[in-house]
């Protein structure tokens, strides 16, 4: 069972990994070019980043930056998903919200976050401290995300569900809770998944900004390494950040998304 | 001439006098201004405690229509609807078990809901399972079943609510033929177990003829009751006998000239 289990994710990993060698020869190939910057710098290949990435943990520097990093876009995240479901929530159960609110989510989803960023610090960062200026730029990042996940959600409920449920005579609370929730939830479920893609996006754009100047974190590394023109610093914190990043969608969002729908049978067993 | 008010079956003695659904002067109509569409028109229809009737038209009719008014979905736009007891009991026309739960789970759902103790509710949902024959897939979800399965498990958990009346929407019309002939079968067996009031709505004239105690024949563009038959063929009936298909050809002639759908007359 354990290993038929395991058999079966590197079965599912191989083509991820054909992916990531492709990626990285290419970027081989343009190191063996001699690809540098104007003034000269080379281009740090895939074992130099990753010797700066050994470096960058020996000197104990990556993984508290890392650990900082995580710490914020966990709260931020949290926060966002607790805003996004109570406007979602108001949204679609009240009808004069809908159609104002709903508009008006959809341009703030477009809207970069990036752009709060020194509006936050200007109103939230209270004695040098910067840390609620980024979990609201996280929280504008992604809350329309969750908002709007909970809204689509709610409307492909089939209309049947209600029926089904009038029928039964289920109300209040039993109503919410064995037919609406779950019967939205893998809306809910995506909502959440593109949420964190943009609240990650989010917090690197507020930590790279809003600098070394006063904060850690991945973002910092990056600034550092940019006044430094340590360009295997940059590469190792950009190569983080995407690890980071795919990761917590892989082990996290996608097998929840995915569990759900496949004992719906709505995905492959 | 009032059709509906024909003499009631024979083979129904409970409280023989006393109608269980009453329907008077059952109108609905949709929509409004130039959009108005008369889905019933002054549909009337009396049946009794235990009465198995056969609601038989072609798509469109006012079928599912009819059976919503009944279930309390929807309101007449005039006319009474009267049911002796309590709410009924919906088999919808699309399958409607939930995909997230298992089929035990989907049997439970209305016992939860009335907040019966987890020990009647396992002892109910068990013996409605093996009556319809799903305890070895109690387990599974929806999607691991059969078209037949799923409607078996549609049927359990809708004698689950333990209402007197059960609303049938044409349960079989995505089955094939073998199956359906089973399930012919079994929901007969179940009605005459159980003893429930059963309003089945079908498009299948031997259906209808097969299962019911009384057919309502009814015609499109406005739903209206064609004409009404007592079905008097000993139980269990089966699909290919004589009489059934005598009956069946008898119903289907009065179709034609009702001028329907010929599409109806499978
Ligand atoms: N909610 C609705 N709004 C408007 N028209 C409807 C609605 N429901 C049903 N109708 C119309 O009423 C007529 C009868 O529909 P229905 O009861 O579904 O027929 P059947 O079940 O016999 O096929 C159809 O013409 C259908 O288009
Ligand atoms: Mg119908």
């Amino acid at each position: 069972m354990q290993r038929s289990r395991l058999r079966r994710i590197l079965h599912g990993a191989w083509p991820r990994l054909l992916a990531i060698g492709i990626l990285v020869g290419i970027w081989q190939l343009l190191v063996v070019i001699g690809v540098s910057t104007p003034g000269g710098l080379p281009l740090p290949g895939p074992g130099d980043t990753l010797a700066e990435m050994g470096y960058l943990i020996h000197i104990g520097v990556l993984l508290p930056a890392l650990a900082q990093t995580l710490e914020r876009a966990a709260i931020g995240y949290a926060l966002a998903l607790g805003v996004g479901t109570l406007v979602g929530l108001a949204v679609v159960r009240v009808p004069v919200l809908r159609a104002g609110v709903g508009s008006l989510l959809a341009g703030l989803q477009s809207l970069p976050s990036v752009v709060w960023v020194p509006i936050a610090v200007l109103f939230l960062s209270f004695g040098g401290q910067v840390e609620n200026a980024m979990y609201f730029v996280v929280i504008m990042g992604a809350f329309p995300s969750i908002a709007m996940g909970v809204m689509s959600a709610y409307d492909n409920i089939p209309p049947l569900t209600f029926n089904l449920a009038r029928s039964m005579g289920a109300r209040g609370p039993h109503f919410y809770r064995h037919f609406v929730f779950s019967a939205a939830l893998p809306g809910y479920v995506a909502g959440m998944k593109q949420a964190w893609a943009f609240s990650w996006r989010s917090l690197m754009a507020a930590e790279l900004i809003i600098g070394s100047v006063a904060s850690s974190g991945l973002g910092p590394i990056l600034d550092d390494g940019r006044n430094l023109l340590d360009v295997p610093e940059m590469f190792a914190a950009v190569v983080t950040i995407l690890i980071v990043g795919v990761a917590v969608n892989d082990l996290i969002f996608a097998p929840m998304e995915r569990g759900l729908l496949r004992r719906r049978g709505l995905a492959p067993a | 001439m009032n059709l509906a008010l024909a003499p009631r079956p024979s083979l129904v003695t409970l409280e023989a006098d006393e109608a269980f659904v009453t329907l008077d002067g059952v109108t609905k109509v949709f929509g409004h201004g130039k959009s108005v569409m008369t889905a019933l028109e002054s549909v009337t229809l009396d049946m009794s405690k235990g009465e198995f009737v056969c609601i038989l038209g072609a798509s469109g009719c006012g079928k599912s229509t009819l059976l919503s008014l009944v279930a309390g979905l929807d309101n007449p736009t005039s006319g009474t609807i009267e049911i002796a007891d309590g709410r009924p009991a919906v088999m919808f026309q699309e399958p409607a078990l939930l995909p997230w739960l298992t089929v035990r789970r989907n049997v439970e759902l209305p016992m939860r809901i009335h907040k019966l103790d987890a020990a009647q509710r396992n002892l109910t949902t068990n013996r409605l399972l093996s009556m319809v024959g799903l305890m070895d897939f109690a387990d599974h979800r929806p999607h691991q079943l059969s078209g037949g399965m799923r409607q078996r498990c549609a049927l359990a958990r809708a004698l689950a609510q333990d209402s007197e009346l059960l609303l049938m929407d044409e349960p079989f019309a995505a089955l094939d033929a073998i199956t359906r002939d089973q399930l012919h079968d079994d929901l007969n067996r179940i009605w005459q177990e159980t003893g429930k009031t059963i309003i089945f709505v079908t498009h299948n004239v031997r259906e209808a003829v097969r299962l019911g105690d009384r057919v309502v024949l009814m015609t499109p563009r406005p739903g209206r009751i064609a004409q009404i038959w007592d079905v008097e063929i000993t139980r269990p009936r089966e699909l290919d006998s004589f009489e059934v298909s005598g009956l069946a050809s008898e119903i289907t002639a009065r179709l034609r000239a009702g001028g329907a759908p010929s599409d109806a007359t499978q």
